[in-house]
């Protein structure tokens, strides 16, 4: 027995929540390391945000426990409170105060002191560029400053770990780029980061994945080894009508998991064969394809992973 | 302890900004108070005087001129038409021209000449019971009057002395409100309802926009306990509701008259203390209530039926049915309706309503705990 270096920021054994007869999470296992960014993937409704509460202490767990830092989030809640920062899905700052007010008011319930509140809110809000808008009220800030704002509202306590429910939803692709920078620079200070999310390139951006789906971790390792764990070759399928091909091609049980990416379809070739071979035959009904390697993605290895686990779960 | 208040004072602050940021949410709390007030005061009142009359007299002589005179003297009655058939009195009651008739029949001055018995027909329109039953004792009271004027022409005119007979006269004298202004009555009363009304309107709100805003769950992350909650955001409720007391007590004194006899300080006591239980209740809607509509709804329900007809304002709470007697316990409004009506117009202070201040006092402790209580347990689903 190795004791474990480093801590588990978070340990959960056999976690879960029902809503009614609805399972959100069932017998959920996770152990996330400190100091990584730990990515949580799935479909929606798998379970990322009812694990997320119940590690934020919002949610009771009906079975199961779960630990952050040492402390059981449900047994010892204060003490797991102030090592948390816990940012919601949904935009949940007060739409009528300022930028300022808001970083003001939850650093203070918080505990922060007066000193040290305005020397981190001029920190953070400087480094989020939200400077210039401090005076601002909530409400009339756009989709990505409104995160950068919750995500400025959670650090305002210099939280050990952060529970991020999908931070970046409907934000921009330039916001979404400047958050995950955020997140890297908590990262670089030794923050543990629990991250929800439906993107694959965020996805690619996190230390470790764990992939969520029926509230039970299907998956987990970096995005090296979950990519690995995808058997076969990635091909992309160029056609005319690639919806065409994409009917075609599921007729082929050597091509797995054939779905369209962009205008081009992607498939995992099961066999060591070139595939150019058997495919370009068999959608001679289509029309003209050519056949080429791809680089395997987040994308893909989610979709595989996805498929085969609603595979497992119907067989 | 110094944390507690750090976070307490985190939100009483948030709680003033949410009220700066809303002109609409400032002007309800400070306005309408005096609007309520103001409409109140003079469209509610119990006041019966001037009553619309009609007189129709069939007779025509000098003892019936000289009997309708004291209807026309009189500040209570007030002769809006003089008619000669009884018709007239159907549609004057039916256009609501006059609530009371007075009909003398043909023979009237005869009878009273010849000794005998001359009859007056008095009709009260009932559609206002209240105001039916003063006119009633009005005009018996006016009637009685003119039978003491007849005797005492009789044994006028008879050479009588009447000095040497015995006659009883009840001296009646009423206390704390010696003109029985209703005024006097209502407006303690009123203060109760309208603080009863803005603040429990207001807090009932509060929690509810937290859940809807979202940021609910915030607070349940950080380490702001329940009671702190609830406590923060009773305290500047606490504030505007004192404001709200001392505009009604300056417009009561100064624009009503309203006597303030008593201790001050006894009342202020009731007042926050009132408060507080009427922000708990409040805040019970709050936490239990699914929706703002809901709770607004509810709100209104329970602020305004209850603090009306169960406080003793409107009704005395003596004469209503048991059952509501009882019901009228479990809302704050009729203790603080009797503390206001004793300070006010019965001078007491402390002494007198220490069992009404305890038990304000007890049910603000239990509103807020059973509110702590219920919203800790909606938030931990």
């Amino acid at each position: 027995m190795t004791p474990p270096n480093p801590p588990l920021a978070v340990q959960a054994t056999g976690l879960g929540r029902s809503f009614g007869d609805t399972v959100a999470v069932a017998e959920l296992d996770l152990a996330v390391p400190t100091g990584a960014v730990f990515g949580l993937l799935g479909p929606d409704g798998a379970g990322k945000s009812t694990l997320i509460r119940m590690l934020a202490t919002v949610l009771t767990p009906n079975t199961g426990s779960a630990a952050v830092f040492g402390h059981s989030v449900t047994g010892d809640r204060a003490a797991v409170k102030p090592l948390i920062g816990y940012m919601s899905q949904r935009f949940s700052m007060y739409p009528d105060l300022t930028v300022a007010e808001n970083l003001e008011f939850f650093a203070r319930v918080r505990g922060v002191s007066r000193s040290e509140r305005n020397r981190r809110a001029a920190t953070l809000l400087e480094s989020m560029g939200l400077a210039e808008f401090s005076a601002r009220q909530a409400q009339h800030l756009s989709g990505g400053m409104k995160q950068k704002l919750m995500l400025a509202a959670t650090l305002m306590h210099a939280p050990q770990l952060l529970l991020l429910d999908e931070p970046t939803t409907g934000v921009d692709p330039v916001s979404r780029r400047e958050f995950w920078r955020i997140l890297a620079g908590l990262h670089q200070d030794g923050t543990t980061v629990i991250v929800a999310t439906p993107y694959m390139d965020e996805a690619e951006r996190c230390t470790q994945i764990a992939f969520i789906d029926r509230g039970r971790v299907q998956n987990q390792g970096t995005p090296a080894q979950i990519k690995a764990w995808v058997p076969g070759r990635l091909f992309e399928i160029l056609a005319a009508d690639p919806r065409a091909a994409l009917a075609a091609l599921r007729g082929l049980p050597e091509a797995a998991s054939p779905h369209l990416f962009g205008d081009v379809v992607r498939v995992l070739w099961q066999r060591p064969d070139d595939p150019a071979s058997t495919i370009v035959p068999a959608l001679a009904g289509v029309g003209d394809v050519q056949v080429r390697p791809a680089e395997m993605d987040m994308e893909s290895a989610f979709a595989f992973l996805a498929e085969s686990a609603t595979q497992a779960g119907a067989a | 302890m110094r944390a507690t208040l750090d976070r307490i004072a985190a939100i009483v602050v948030k709680e003033f900004r949410h009220l700066g940021r809303d002109p609409r949410a400032l002007l309800a709390v400070v306005i309408t108070p005096v609007l309520q007030l103001l409409l109140f005061a003079y469209a509610v009142s119990f006041d019966v005087d001037h009553v619309p009359t009609i007189v129709v007299d069939l007779d025509h002589t000098t003892q019936s001129q000289d009997y309708l005179r004291q209807y026309q003297g009189s500040t209570f009655f007030t002769v809006v038409a003089e008619a000669d058939d009884l018709a007239a009195i159907d549609q004057a009651f039916d256009l609501n021209q006059a609530h009371l008739a007075i009909v003398i029949e043909a023979g009237f001055g005869r009878q009273l000449a010849g000794g005998g018995t001359g009859e007056v027909a008095v009709l009260i329109d009932g559609a206002e019971p209240t105001s039916a039953r003063i006119s009633q004792a009005y005009t018996v009271a006016a009637n009685q009057l003119y039978n003491q004027q007849l005797t005492r022409q009789w044994a006028d005119a008879q050479g009588l002395d009447l000095s040497s007979l015995g006659m009883l006269e009840p001296r009646v004298r009423t206390w704390y409100n010696p003109e029985r202004r209703s005024s006097d009555f209502l407006i303690p009363g009123l203060m109760v309802v309208i603080i009863a009304i803005v603040t429990v309107q207001q807090t009932a709100v509060t929690l509810v926009r937290e859940r809807d805003l979202g940021t609910e769950e915030h607070l349940e992350v950080s380490p702001l306990r329940k009671g702190e909650l609830m406590v923060a955001k009773l305290l500047p409720w606490t504030a505007i509701a004192f404001v709200d007391v001392a505009v009604i007590i300056g417009l009561g004194r100064w624009l009503f008259g309203v006597p303030l006899r008593g201790d001050l300080g006894t009342l202020a006591l009731g007042s926050a203390l009132f408060v507080f239980a009427a922000l708990g209740l409040g805040l019970l809607v709050s936490a239990i209530a699914p929706t703002t509509d809901t709770a607004n709804i509810l709100a209104l329900l329970i602020a305004f039926l209850p603090s009306f007809l169960l406080s003793g304002l409107a009704f005395p709470l003596d004469q209503i049915p048991t059952v509501l007697q009882w019901l009228s316990y479990a809302f704050p409004a009729r203790f603080m309706v009797t503390i206001s009506r004793v300070v006010f117009l019965k001078g007491g202070g402390f002494t007198q309503v220490w069992p009404e201040l305890t038990a304000l006092a007890g049910y603000a402790v239990a509103m807020i705990t059973i509110s702590s209580v219920l919203h800790g347990r909606r938030a931990g689903r």
